[in-house]
């Protein structure tokens, strides 16, 4: 699973998770990308699932890019554990995503497959996301 | 290539209040500058940019800008995006001049099928989709098209292969790849994870052969020796 190999501080306060993502908006590497539709939290294990899945559905062939790294340690306290005597321990890892943000890139393969891979992955994040396209990005959309 | 004729209303208020309520007017807030002239607020049709901006030219495309008595030969340079819509948000419009060189992001289109993809199961990687050129408005090609065809696995085309057309030149480096045949790192990347899990497997079987032969050996079992080599630490 992702982790840092190294940290400055080894637990973090929690923070808030307002706004937009202010970059990693586009699939700059692949053909198809997921899109995250809301802000959350994934955790290492949730990549290495989605990972998983789309790697599994696409078998031969194809190019998978994880574009969010679980930076974030999060803390625990034991169960059965009075509060107080300071914060818990950190268990896992969290990459912090905000909408906008191009999770995971998928090239190399058709589109149908690509999208039933990327569709795949999607069920195993905790939060609403979205197939993108590479070539439709240039597209001059107004509201 | 022809311009196309895109009227820009000066003299919008600026701010992001007034910009939002611009955009739900189906207008866009932008910018007109170049050549000196200090930056114009200026608003356009939503409508007519997606019109001007989605012909054959893309967005290199060279307009004709009308504000107000004025008209600027112009080009759309940076278009600011919603992050999750991806609909335009903001326009910076550059003037340009007829005989001045000017850079461009210009889309590298990948012609036939590789070998390496269909015969050989490989894929191909596209890390350079678009290469900046240098040229006069006119002469910016729509595209740069690649023939990828006898491409084999391993095999790669780089910046210093494009055939540019005449008066367009590059600063990317020659030694840039354009486009790379590889073998497919899915694959591999399957192989790895149908290792492991089978690997845990063993493993699993292991144990249970091992508290199997416990029970029956009445705690001292054979399946002890059994379970060593498929544990982690063997």
């Amino acid at each position: 699973m992702l982790m840092p190999r190294k940290v400055k501080h080894r637990k973090v306060q929690r923070g808030r998770l307002t706004g937009q993502a202010k970059g990693g908006t586009t699939v700059n590497f692949g053909d198809y990308g997921i899109q995250a539709l809301e802000p959350g939290w994934i955790t290492a294990r949730q990549i290495e699932a989605a990972r998983i899945a789309m790697t599994r559905h696409v078998r031969r062939g194809g190019k998978v890019w994880i574009r969010v790294f679980p930076d974030k340690p999060v803390t625990a306290k034991p169960a059965e554990t009075r509060m107080g005597s300071g914060k818990g321990n950190p268990e896992f890892w969290v990459a912090v995503v905000k909408p906008g943000r191009v999770l995971f890139e998928l090239g190399g393969v058709h589109e149908t497959l690509a999208r039933a891979a990327l569709e795949r992955a999607i069920q195993k994040l905790p939060i609403k996301a979205r197939v993108v396209v590479r070539a439709h990005q240039e597209e001059v959309e107004v509201s | 290539m022809a311009e196309i004729t895109l009227v820009a209303e000066p003299g919008r208020r600026t701010g992001s209040a007034e910009s939002r309520r611009l955009r739900a007017s189906g207008r866009i807030p932008a910018v007109v500058y170049g050549h000196g002239s200090d930056g114009i607020s200026v608003s356009v049709d939503g409508r007519d940019l997606r019109h001007a901006l989605s012909g054959e030219a893309g967005l290199n495309q060279l307009l004709e800008l009308k504000v107000g008595s004025d008209t600027h030969l112009a080009m759309a340079r940076v278009l600011q995006r919603h992050p999750v819509r991806h609909t335009v948000l903001h326009v910076d419009f550059q003037i340009v001049r007829r005989d001045e060189v000017v850079s461009a992001e210009v889309p590298i289109v990948l012609t036939g099928e590789a070998k390496a993809v269909a015969t050989e199961g490989g894929i191909l990687e596209h890390p350079l989709t678009a290469l900046t050129v240098h040229a006069t408005p006119a002469r910016i090609p729509s595209g740069i098209e690649v023939d990828i065809s006898s491409l084999t696995i391993g095999d790669g085309i780089r910046v210093g292969d494009l055939k540019l057309p005449p008066g367009v030149t590059t600063d990317t480096p020659d030694d840039e790849i354009v486009v790379i045949a590889q073998v497919s790192r899915a694959a591999q990347a399957l192989e790895e994870i149908e290792a492991e899990e089978g690997a845990a497997e063993a493993e699993g079987k292991a144990e249970e052969g091992a508290a199997g032969g416990a029970e029956e050996a009445g705690g001292e079992g054979e399946g002890g020796a059994a379970a060593e080599p498929g544990s982690p630490e063997a």
